[in-house]
């Protein structure tokens, strides 16, 4: 691989350890996948803030990091972590879990990384159309690449850490034009009706599709929030990171190899997400995080209602996007539920806050969360979760 | 005579030690346990066995990235193995034995190595060298 002067200087340990160490594990990565260079970034998002996921693992490793110095070369982010910042699940977990967790997001503070914990970094700053980023958090990363075509791996959480502190990427995969294109086409019979139906024809076509690279023909003008649910599903299942949604496919697409996905596909892919029907003792809404339509929606379909005693109901959004719905906020509150922020159900202590059923309009979360957070799930559409969880 | 295997050189460094083999793919995280090297991993062929201070020869990696932070947590509290040989490198790994500085080396037929040999594992070079075949019981 062809590196700069300067990118050679730090490999060579000029500008310290930490530095030298992120162009190493960019470098290595770059040898594994034959690019020849690396190429500058616009943005960085890291995964690997959870300490319910973590462990104590990646700290002695970030400590060292941090202790050098070393900063984001540019406006990172970062994935949501085990708690929220305003205690609703503190009280749920013990004080040396407490301190682990708030160790580890100063740890991200001190290097440079914006402790605004999120999923849906695009909703607080879009990356341009056509930039390169290096992003972790796979709901994110097909996000970026399908819906705001900008141009991302799909990250691990050291890679996109090391990418943050160097402010380059390996030029490999979809930052290359001929990986980017579709090589399989996807015909959607049944007309999707909600959110919860993306979800499940992603988690459909991820097991089928692996890591190709779709276009997606027969989505009626999908709306964004719709096309993320998709996303995310399909990221879960599969490792594919890009697909094109089309209403009529472009010219050419006809000599692709099709596949058909019809209404019993979909309804089996969505009966499958639920592992019981007992009653939920959470709802959870916001994975991946709530844009502001979505918490306007949820507050505009709760209003007059009261969630029950024994039912937690949390929309889950960035902090960003809950400073600008302060009114839905007072909505969906006056009604019992919560807006939570910095936090994600899936990478939280769940059973520690008694939950035994979780009900979601989230596919990614439906296919994650018996699994990670070992609790029965109901997948079902926001409309349904909340006549479930209302009086 | 010494067998020498000639693969892709991944991270630089020389060490001698025994080979544990496995057929299976192995996940660092949830199938080692951190505080004592041991592999964890169910239905996996190494389970039960420590991985500290061996010349770990398996397939690839698979699963989570924090494999690679518990890479580097196992050669910090010096539990982890002496080097790796892969047959194809995963990223999981690759940036693990990077910041665990634990020399690597893939694209070794790793069938031709068997438990309890004595090898050296030369990371910059891409080589490993079978020294000495433990005699099998008669």
């Amino acid at each position: 691989m062809h590196l700069t002067a300067e990118d050679e200087r730090i490999y060579d340990g000029e500008q310290g350890w930490a530095y030298q160490t992120a162009m190493k594990i960019l470098v290595k990565l770059g040898d594994l996948f034959e690019a020849d260079k690396l190429i500058p970034i616009q943005s960085a998002h890291i995964a690997g803030v959870s300490y319910k996921t973590l462990g104590d693992a990646p700290i002695e490793f970030l400590e060292a990091l941090a202790a050098t110095g070393a900063r984001s070369k540019m406006a990172s982010t970062a994935n949501p972590s085990g708690l929220d910042y305003e205690g609703l699940m503190g009280a749920a977990v013990s004080g040396n879990i407490r301190e682990k967790q708030a160790k580890i997001i100063e740890l991200y503070e001190r290097m440079g990384i914006k402790s605004v914990l999120t999923c849906t970094p695009y909703y607080i700053s879009k990356p341009k159309k056509g930039s390169h980023i290096a992003w972790a958090e796979s709901s994110a990363v097909i996000y970026a690449n399908s819906v705001l075509g900008s141009w991302t791996n799909r990250e691990g959480g050291p890679s996109a850490l090391a990418s943050a502190l160097i402010g380059k990427t390996p030029d490999y995969g979809l930052h290359k034009p001929e990986n980017r294109k579709p090589n399989i086409k996807v015909k959607v019979e049944p007309e999707l009706r909600n959110e919860a139906e993306f979800g499940a024809l992603g988690i459909n076509l991820g097991k089928n599709l692996l890591d190709k690279v779709p276009l997606i023909e027969g989505l009626r003008s999908p709306r964004e929030t719709d096309l993320k649910q998709l996303g995310a599903a399909l990221a879960s299942s599969g490792m594919t990171s890009i697909f094109y949604p089309c209403s009529h496919c472009p010219k050419g697409a006809e000599k692709l190899e099709t596949v058909t996905v019809d209404r019993k596909n979909l309804k089996n892919a969505f009966e499958g997400l639920s592992t019981g029907s007992e009653n939920p003792d959470m709802v959870f809404i916001g994975c991946p995080h709530c844009s502001l339509s979505e918490v306007k929606r949820v507050a505009e379909m709760l209003k007059g209602k009261k969630v029950k005693k024994n039912v937690r109901f949390w929309v889950c959004a960035s902090r960003h996007v809950k400073a600008k719905a302060t009114n839905h906020a007072r909505t969906i509150e006056a009604a019992s539920g919560k807006v939570v922020s910095d936090l994600c159900a899936v990478v939280t202590w769940l059973r520690e806050l008694g939950v035994d059923t979780l009900m979601t309009n989230s596919a990614k979360t439906a296919y994650y969360a018996p699994t990670l957070n070992k609790v029965n799930v109901r997948f079902a559409t926001l409309k349904q979760c909340i006549e479930t969880a209302t009086i | 005579m010494d067998v020498e295997l000639k693969g892709r050189p991944l991270v630089s460094g020389v060490t001698q030690g025994t080979a544990l083999v496995s057929r299976n793919p192995l996940s660092f995280l949830g199938g080692v346990d951190p505080e004592t090297g041991t592999i964890i991993e169910k239905n996996h062929d190494l389970t039960g066995k420590s991985i500290k201070d061996t010349i770990l020869c398996f397939p690839h990696g698979h699963g989570s990235t924090v494999g690679s932070y518990i890479l580097y947590s196992l050669a910090k509290k010096k539990t982890g193995p002496k080097a790796i040989v892969n047959e194809t490198a995963d990223p999981v790994v690759v940036v693990g034995a990077v910041i665990a500085e634990i020399p690597m080396v893939d694209k070794i037929d790793i069938t031709q190595i068997e438990t309890g040999d004595e090898v050296e594992v030369d990371g910059g070079r891409g080589t490993v060298k079978i020294l000495k075949r433990e005699k099998p019981c008669t």
